[in-house]
């Protein structure tokens, strides 16, 4: 075996420095010759996002790949800088940092826990980087993010609204809400109660209840007394097990509609079959259907892309046409230009490789996503999505609709 | 029957049905405060530990659920002599607060423990889930029913062992005056390794009860603990017929608090009893004195 000693010379040092120092001082040279143009992932590659971040950045890898292929963005390549944010804000911090000061991307795509968004978001607007996210906490759009942040998730307000247009489609005329006591519950009490009455239906009553209780039972007599058509339980799998239970004990066989976080198939293997059937389920849907999924479908090749898989997708197609629009590759580019290709009376296109043919020509175009049509209010929510309900039937989800 | 009458009654039926579940922990919660002199919040855990037991026994083996009670009363029981023995006896020297610190410090490890073999699903026992009773207006569950059975079963068995046998008498004797039974010739090692095999053994067979009602998982213990401990200190923490009679206070003062607060406010009508007593009566409605 040889031991292979490196060695540098002084001089060899000195001259190594120099030149870094000198591509450091030069970046304008360097890449206006057809550098990469550097764009950055933030996702949860670990911790309690593991499951969807990697799925998310394989996404957004396999629409550049398409872009590439097509010839890449003001004539570059793209090349995405992955880091893991661990679903945790101070991991997410020192990787912005990293993606911001370092890399210097102006963008960063896919950050998933609202801790996380909240966390790494100043350090975007201050920087004027953009930034896209799955995280559905009100409040992150109400940061002051002067635009520089988009989402594709739906907030709560429009969860709760389309939840409620749901069950008044249902028929139901009296409906009664149980909520664990949270940051949304009164929000979605308010807005559902408020759509339910536009609809021609009635929120009978509601109750926030304490989420560390061993029984519901006089909460459930509270909900019972109004008689209701239906009761929606907005809370959490250990909170709302309970509270099926008891409402079976109770004798209610009306229709119970929960959060599909709320009534996972781990929770219905430990409940008796006849306590959760019928229950009505609902989660944030990709576009199924739409050509944009299809298109998702191929790219990935797996039969159905989730939510999240679709709203990666859109983030780094959206990212590509506002770079495109903008002509420039920077945040605030993007931000004056994501609503000019995302919205509008441009031809509808259903791809980033489609949307960069149309742009090129100097054609307006209309992004319609995988996971919607990707419209954005002022503050950055999207304005409309849909949403998957399933029904539990003999302890198994089935599958209901898509709406 | 007028509808007030009604809705109080049933109120006063679901508090008593659940207060009797939280006193079995808080017997033991108790009883160990009563001869070791620090509060054990390992209670938690070992709740967990118990309701985890009970699970293998009930739905690995198919056994009946009174089997599996037992089984959850023993394997908590027999954790308890262990983790006292190996971690917080060496804390004791150190003082009440050391000691109590540590207590938290073990709880949390040994739900990770929990966590860590069977995962953070919930689970629920291999149990026919029956529709309520109804008498009158007032609606009752054939489940809480047999889990109150057990409760008075066992409590019942505990306070026969400490009225009647030879070793019951000797554990209320170390508590009563630990100087006075060490001159009596009362083994106190032996008398403390008893009362963390029985406080525990009930604490676990709590966390089995807790799960009867609904799921378990290695939060279960937690999340019942400061009702458990409000419930303690309410009765006077030392004394075991104290903690039935504040599991009892807790449980129903939470019920009817319903009739002028909104449910998500349950929580502080434990809080504001313990403030209250201990205002009023420092050592709790039934003082310190263990029987």
């Amino acid at each position: 075996m040889t031991n292979i000693r490196m060695s540098i010379s002084r001089r060899g040092f000195v001259k190594a420095a120099g030149a870094l120092a000198v591509a450091g001082l030069a970046p304008a040279i360097v890449r206006g010759q057809g550098a990469p143009m550097q764009l950055g992932i933030l996702t949860p590659l670990t911790g309690a996002g593991g499951f969807d971040g990697p799925r998310m950045a394989k996404a957004m890898t396999a629409v550049m790949d398409e872009v590439n292929a097509a010839g890449g963005l003001l004539g570059r390549k793209v090349e995405l800088v992955i880091e893991d944010d661990e679903t945790n804000p101070e991991a997410a911090v020192r990787a912005a940092r990293k993606l911001i000061d370092v890399t210097k991307v102006p963008v960063i795509m896919g950050t998933w826990a609202s801790a996380v968004t909240s966390a790494v978001a100043p350090l975007c607007w201050e920087s004027k980087t953009f930034l896209t996210t799955v995280s559905g906490a009100d409040s992150i759009t109400k940061l002051p993010h002067q635009g520089y942040l988009i989402r594709t998730q739906p907030n709560n307000h429009l969860q709760a609204a389309k939840h409620a247009e749901f069950i008044a489609a249902l028929g139901v005329k009296r409906c009664f809400i149980m909520s664990i006591q949270a940051p949304f519950s009164q929000p979605t009490q308010e807005r559902a109660s408020e759509v339910l009455k536009q609809k021609g239906s009635e929120m009978v009553g509601g109750l926030i209840y304490d989420k560390d209780k061993t029984t519901y039972r006089s909460e459930v007599d509270q909900a019972l007394k109004t008689k209701p058509d239906l009761i929606y339980l907005n809370g959490y799998a250990p909170d709302v097990t309970i509270l099926l239970r008891d409402l079976y004990r109770a004798g209610y066989t009306g229709p119970r509609f929960a959060q599909s976080y709320a009534v996972t198939s781990k929770v219905l293997e430990a409940l008796p079959a006849e306590v959760t059937e019928g229950v009505i389920t609902v989660q944030p849907s990709a576009d199924v259907g739409s050509p944009a999924y299809d298109l998702a479908k191929k790219r990935l090749g797996i039969a159905e892309p989730d939510s999240y898989e679709s709203q990666a997708t859109d983030w780094a197609s959206l990212v590509a046409l506002a770079i495109a629009k903008a002509k420039l590759a920077t945040g605030t580019g993007m931000r004056d230009n994501v609503r000019k290709i995302s919205q509008g009376s441009g031809s509808k296109v259903y791809s980033a490789v489609e949307g960069l043919q149309l742009l090129a020509q100097g054609k307006d175009i209309n992004y319609e996503g995988a996971s919607g049509p990707c419209d954005f209010t002022d503050i950055g929510d999207i304005l409309d999505c849909k949403f998957r309900y399933n029904k539990v039937h003999a302890g198994k989800l089935a599958f209901l609709k898509v709406t | 029957m007028p509808p007030l009458l009604a809705e109080v009654t049933q109120l006063v039926v679901n508090g008593v049905m659940a207060g009797t579940i939280l006193a079995v922990p808080a017997i033991g919660l108790t009883a160990i405060y009563a001869v070791l002199r620090f509060p054990n919040f390992a209670v938690a855990s070992h709740a967990t530990i118990g309701a985890f037991a009970g699970y293998v026994a009930n739905v690995k083996f198919g056994w009946p659920i009174l089997p599996s009670v037992v089984v959850a009363f023993l394997a908590a029981g027999a954790v308890g002599v262990v983790t006292d023995e190996t971690v917080l006896r060496r804390f004791r020297p150190a003082g009440f607060i050391t000691t109590a610190i540590a207590s938290i410090a073990l709880t949390i490890a040994l739900e990770n423990i929990v966590r860590f073999s069977f995962g953070n699903d919930l689970r629920g026992y291999a149990l026919p889930i029956e529709r309520d009773w109804r008498v009158g207006s007032i609606r009752i569950g054939p489940q809480q029913v047999q889990n109150l059975m057990i409760v008075l079963v066992a409590m019942a068995a505990l306070f026969g062992f400490l009225s009647f046998t030879r070793t019951g008498k000797a554990m209320r004797a170390v508590a009563d005056n630990p100087m006075l039974a060490s001159i009596k010739g009362i083994h106190a090692d032996m008398i403390s390794r008893l009362v963390n095999f029985v406080g525990m053994g009930l604490a676990g067979l709590g966390g089995m009860l807790i799960g009867l009602d609904t799921t378990i998982d290695p939060l279960t213990g937690f999340r019942s603990i400061l009702s458990v401990f409000a419930a303690a200190v309410v009765g006077g923490l030392g004394s075991i017929p104290g903690a039935v009679l504040g599991a009892l206070t807790v449980g129903v003062g939470e019920e009817l608090c319903l009739l002028f607060l909104s449910p998500d406010y349950r929580s502080v009508v434990g809080f504001v009893a313990i403030l209250l007593v201990l205002t009023l009566r420092p050592r709790g409605i039934l003082g310190q004195r263990a029987y």
